[in-house]
């Protein structure tokens, strides 16, 4: 079951209902039945993982107390590097060892055939179990005693097959009271779920079903096509996952649980830095504090070349975390030597600034060139292999990137409607930077302007909605 | 070591590191100062064990939240 699927058409409004009206008494009521819930959504998606799931919940539950209470340090980290271990283990397994053991015909191959042996969700709810773990190891938070808010944090099925990567501080305080139903902050989350319906149902859908063809064929085609597959590949890719993102915040406001904002118009920033603090936020954030920190504060006395070393790493580990893949890999490293030309020629002051503000042409310079960077960069990541990559960056850079496009007239119109709709997600996006989502529009008093708004993106998602690709990217991560 | 000497020099070490002049109060935290982020944050505490010869540990450096807990936690060092 997925967000877009028919089924949760059904399951959504079932459980809002059961949740408000039946199990409201009080948190460990609600509690039950969102684990309930929660397990039943895994189920429906990935019944033969689900004991995974459950293990994890219990392991780490029960070795988090152990972290907490052991009494010295010794043992303290014992608990910590087998958690670590045994949290691994399954990611590594099924993510890294199975499919470099059955990529070739045989047993295996025959058997795990068709990626299906990957857990959904493995690579979140694991990264959020290291997070809970050395937190409690660090005495940044304690361990939850109870088994039931720590359920709800491990398999809340909004963020259970792709994030956000929520930390335990700020989601268990809002599970262990009772929820009291909140009118504006549930019309917040469904708007938040209009906009990440359409941004994926009507962009990244046709975007997929235009890049996809290109990406698999792309020797046919000339430069300026696969120039504006790149564009469509990249849009396919932000609002897929930004529609997941703002889907999942959406739903899980439903049931009065905030979850953190996972991308904040990644495309005005200035440089890689401020991308990244953009771009899948919960991500960032994770690397940031388990590996960049612990890394670069172990690399100090190196200076810059301890920060480079640092971020190189980190950046390797991001491209790993999306799967065993050279494209992945390549992906992150050049993302990680972006970082290099800021740290060793840039200006102290500009070099760790916070990105600008405001509308000047050398900012638009600035964003332009990022844009482009990241846009060439995510060719290797939208590849299944590097000489398909670099096959497709080489058309690119020929001349016949100066050709007439060789889109079908359908498809010409349909690339021509997409570019459209990206205008007018990166305007709404522009004039909503500064505010927690994209559709909070208070600032428009009359009340008819902002429901043509919500009206007119439903008709869009009716009219110009696909339902191919309807699969979230990042559930497969 | 007095606290404000230990403050004067703290904010010429972070002034070199941001170069800009930080408008001390004990209450700030990183968010506040510009230029300060995961960044430039090694460099600046890097600086600050050499200015005052001393050492932290990682686990120190995760409970600062704000300047102040940081004068504190070099206090705590230089005595």
């Amino acid at each position: 079951m997925t967000f877009t699927s028919l089924e949760f058409i059904g399951f959504l409004p079932l459980c809002f209902l059961l949740y408000w009206y039946v199990f409201k008494k009080n948190a460990g009521m609600q509690n039950v039945f969102l684990v309930v819930a929660s397990l039943v959504f895994y189920a429906w998606s990935s019944l033969f993982f689900l004991a995974l799931l459950i293990f994890s919940a219990i392991f780490n539950f029960y070795l988090g107390i152990g972290i907490f209470s052991a009494r010295n340090q010794n043992r303290k980290r014992l608990f910590l590097w087998l958690g670590v271990l045994i949290n691994l283990l399954p990611l590594l397994c099924f993510k890294y060892f199975i499919p470099f053991f059955t990529s070739g015909p045989g047993f295996f191959g025959d058997v795990f055939a068709g990626g299906l042996m990957l857990p959904l969700g493995i690579s979140f709810y694991t990264f959020q179990m290291l997070g809970y773990i050395i937190d409690i190891y660090n005495e940044e938070i304690e361990a939850e005693k109870n088994i039931l808010p720590f359920a709800v944090y491990v398999c809340f099925f909004p963020k259970i097959i792709a994030g956000p990567i929520e930390p335990a501080q700020d989601f268990l305080p809002q599970v262990k009271v009772k929820r009291v139903f909140n009118y504006d902050l549930a019309v917040e989350g469904l708007r938040q779920i209009i906009w990440g319906l359409f941004v994926k149902i009507v962009i990244a859908n046709n975007c997929a079903s235009l890049a996809g063809p290109l990406f698999s064929n792309y020797m046919k085609f000339n430069g300026s096509t696969l120039f504006l597959g790149a564009f469509l590949y990249l849009f396919q890719v932000y609002c897929d996952f930004s529609g997941y993102s703002n889907i999942a915040v959406g739903v899980s406001k439903l049931f009065g649980i905030r979850l953190m904002r996972n991308f904040s118009a990644p495309f005005f920033s200035t440089n890689i830095s401020e991308y990244w603090r953009k771009w899948h936020i919960s991500l960032t954030l994770w690397m940031v504090k388990y590996i960049f920190t612990p890394l670069s504060f172990l690399l100090r006395k190196y200076k810059k070349a301890g920060l480079i070393i640092s971020i190189l790493v980190t950046f390797l580990l991001v491209g790993l975390w999306h799967g065993a893949n050279w494209t992945f890999i390549v992906f992150g490293a050049l993302h990680g030597l972006y970082f290099i030309p800021l740290l060793i020629f840039g200006k102290r002051r500009s070099l760790f600034t916070k990105g600008e503000s405001g509308f000047s042409f050398n900012r638009i310079l600035k964003m332009i060139a990022l844009f482009l960077i990241v846009m060439l960069t995510c060719i290797f990541f939208g590849s299944d292999t590097l000489s398909h990559s670099l096959g497709y960056l080489e058309k690119i850079f020929s001349p016949s990137i100066f050709s007439p496009l060789q889109f079908s007239k359908p498809d010409k119109v349909k690339a021509f409607i997409m570019v459209g709709f990206i205008c007018c997600l990166l305007i709404v996006e522009w004039l909503q930077q500064n505010r927690k989502y994209e559709l909070q529009l208070d600032a428009i008093k009359n009340p008819y302007l902002r429901r043509s708004i919500y009206y007119a993106l439903v008709l869009a998602i009716l009219f110009f909605g696909s339902v191919n690709h309807i699969e979230f990217i990042y559930a497969h991560f | 070591m007095e606290k404000n000497e230990i403050i004067e020099r703290a904010k010429k070490v972070i002034a070199g590191v941001l170069k800009h002049e930080v408008k001390w109060e004990d209450s700030l935290t990183a968010a506040d100062i510009d230029g300060w982020d995961s960044l430039s944050h090694m460099i600046i505490i890097s600086e600050v064990e050499e200015e005052f010869g001393i050492k932290f540990k990682l686990k120190e450096l995760n409970k600062l939240d704000r300047l102040g807990s940081l004068i504190d936690l070099i206090q705590s060092k230089v005595l």
